[in-house]
């Protein structure tokens, strides 16, 4: 074997160990009694009588209880198809204002990402249970709840994308002499079809899910009626409608990934 | 709008009606991380005139022919395109200036999930309302514009495919239909056929020429390679470091005018050769 002259081996190989070391010594701290949480699997062993009274409670599902589930279960999926509908149809135009390609005015669009920063910081149920208060008990603060957590979401994703797409196309716009507003519906709103498409899909899944729980605090649907059959233990009934929130669940996720296949 | 050929040969798509001129003084483009594109650059290029601009990359070039369409901001100098003081443009009166200038890039820059037509119709915003783009209402003079700028690229029969599906000739054809349809005064091409093959690039520069011949456009080109530089331009130009080092006819330029613009011995990659 001759002599290689090999290039000097790169510095910082030590790096993933360090970061590795950093989160076991985090973890650590997180679950000591002292400074952390204290976390420990002790409350399972102690009440698993408990528990399992329950889970056998929920094995049997009272099939009996279903007419009554239904218009709530209805209210569910009116809320979440309309909070995205609307909300993807207010989040089309802010995409556009909140990608650097698409909006060269630096202040507008630092405004735009703060505002949405700070919508999208807030959890849903938190907007919900404010709204609750502020415009009564119903599908509409949970519709409400629902658009600011969509407007959060699909902004920031399509607008990430925007931003990662070829200037090129637009830069020829440009050329031809066409209005910022003009280049961005003729040629990078195309452009961001597809990912527009796949977040609006996206989000509608995710309010199916969280609209089954902003009822909980009082905004419509399934949660109002959760809430209810949880008070008063009846642990069977609850079982049926987690079916019913399963079942729907799935539907929508295979219709998405259809459409989204599709699309590509 | 179904007769197309007969509606060409009327003429919509018409000579230029006066091309323009470019007049440069002491151009000078330095980009904001200090770069100096262009150095004091003065030039005179006539209304009707079919020039080639060659450099190696890095020379200034691509920074040129930006400049003459003000998408690149000039530093000093002054800028007269068309009879009009580029560097006292603004807003409206720049894109409307824009709008007579065609522009064709090295990458094509179509929109590649649209059809070629919206790609074409991108020629026409600098004459379409706000609103109608909005809604994309298009005027049908405007489809018809875009109809005979495709049948003249000859790829006409693919106005409704969408763009991703052509070729790079095929795309490149399409961004050319794209500048005709501004019924341009001035054509600026940025290495048009430098990610092609060389049959195809062979058909584009002739696209190119016959732009310049038949409707009588002024056609700026950069290219790196010199026998298409030689073969399609009447002038040749040649930047180095951002200054003007040649000014004369392309025809009889010799391998020693390109050995100096270039500042080294002519090599395999400069000739296309087919």
């Amino acid at each position: 074997m001759t002599d290689l002259e090999l290039p000097p081996r790169p510095r910082g190989r030590w790096k993933p160990w360090f970061a590795l070391a950093v989160i076991v010594v985090i973890t650590a701290i997180t679950l000591s009694p002292q400074l952390g949480i204290a976390f420990s699997f002790d409350a399972i062993a102690r009440n698993w009588q408990n528990g399992a009274n329950k889970i056998f409670a929920m094995l049997q599902p009272d099939w009996a209880f279903f007419p009554r589930t239904i218009p709530p279960l209805l209210e569910t999926l009116e809320m979440a198809v309309i909070a995205t509908f609307v909300g993807s149809a207010i989040s089309l135009p802010l995409c556009l204002w909140a990608a650097r390609l698409t909006n060269p005015n630096r202040w507008g669009r630092g405004i735009l990402r703060t505002i949405l920063n700070i919508v999208r910081s807030i959890p849903d149920l938190l907007y919900a249970s404010v709204l609750v208060a502020m415009v009564g008990v119903g599908a509409l603060p949970g519709i409400i709840a629902l658009l600011l957590f969509n407007i959060g979401i699909i902004v920031k994703m399509v607008s990430e994308t925007i931003e990662a797409n070829d200037a090129g196309p637009l830069e020829a716009g440009k050329a031809a002499g066409g209005t910022q507003l003009q280049i961005n519906r003729a040629i990078a709103l195309t452009d961001a079809a597809p990912s527009f498409i796949n977040q609006t899909l996206y989000v509608l899944e995710l309010n199916v899910r969280a609209s089954t729980v902003l009822g909980l605090v009082g905004a419509g649907g399934l949660g109002l009626l959760i809430d209810a059959v949880r008070t008063f233990y009846r642990y069977d009934q609850l079982s049926l409608i987690i079916l019913e929130i399963l079942i729907v669940v799935v539907i929508i996720d295979s219709v998405s990934d259809a459409i989204r296949r599709r699309l590509v | 709008m179904t007769d197309v050929s007969s509606n060409a040969e009327a003429g919509a798509i018409a000579p230029a009606s006066a091309p323009w001129s470019i007049r440069m003084r002491d151009v000078t483009v330095r980009y904001p991380n200090g770069v100096v594109a262009l150095n004091r650059v003065t030039l005179d290029i006539e209304a009707g005139e079919m020039v080639s601009v060659v450099g190696l990359s890095g020379s200034g070039k691509s920074s040129m022919i930006r400049t003459i369409n003000g998408l690149v901001p000039i530093t000093s100098g002054s800028l007269e395109v068309g009879g009009r003081h580029l560097e006292s443009l603004r807003g409206r009166e720049l894109r409307r200036l824009r709008g007579e200038i065609g522009m064709i890039f090295q990458s094509f820059n179509l929109a590649r999930r649209t059809s070629v037509l919206n790609n074409v119709l991108v020629g026409r915003l600098a004459h379409t309302p706000t609103w109608r783009t909005l809604l994309g209402l298009y005027l049908s003079d405007d489809k018809q514009i875009a109809f005979e700028a495709l049948d003249s690229v000859g790829i006409l029969a693919k106005a409704y495919d969408r763009a991703s599906t052509l070729s790079g000739g095929q795309q490149q054809r399409v961004a050319i239909a794209r500048a005709l349809a501004q019924q341009p005064k001035l054509v600026l091409a940025d290495e048009p056929v430098a990610s092609l093959d060389p049959p195809t690039a062979i058909g584009v520069m002739g696209d190119l020429r016959r732009i310049n011949h038949e409707l009588g456009i002024t056609v700026l080109t950069n290219l790196h390679l010199l026998d298409l530089a030689r073969q399609y331009g009447t002038r040749l130009i040649g930047l180095r470091a951002g200054e003007v080092v040649y000014d004369g006819p392309a025809a009889t330029a010799s391998d020693e005018v390109f050995e100096n613009i270039y500042g080294r011995s002519i090599e395999h990659e400069d000739v296309l050769g087919a």
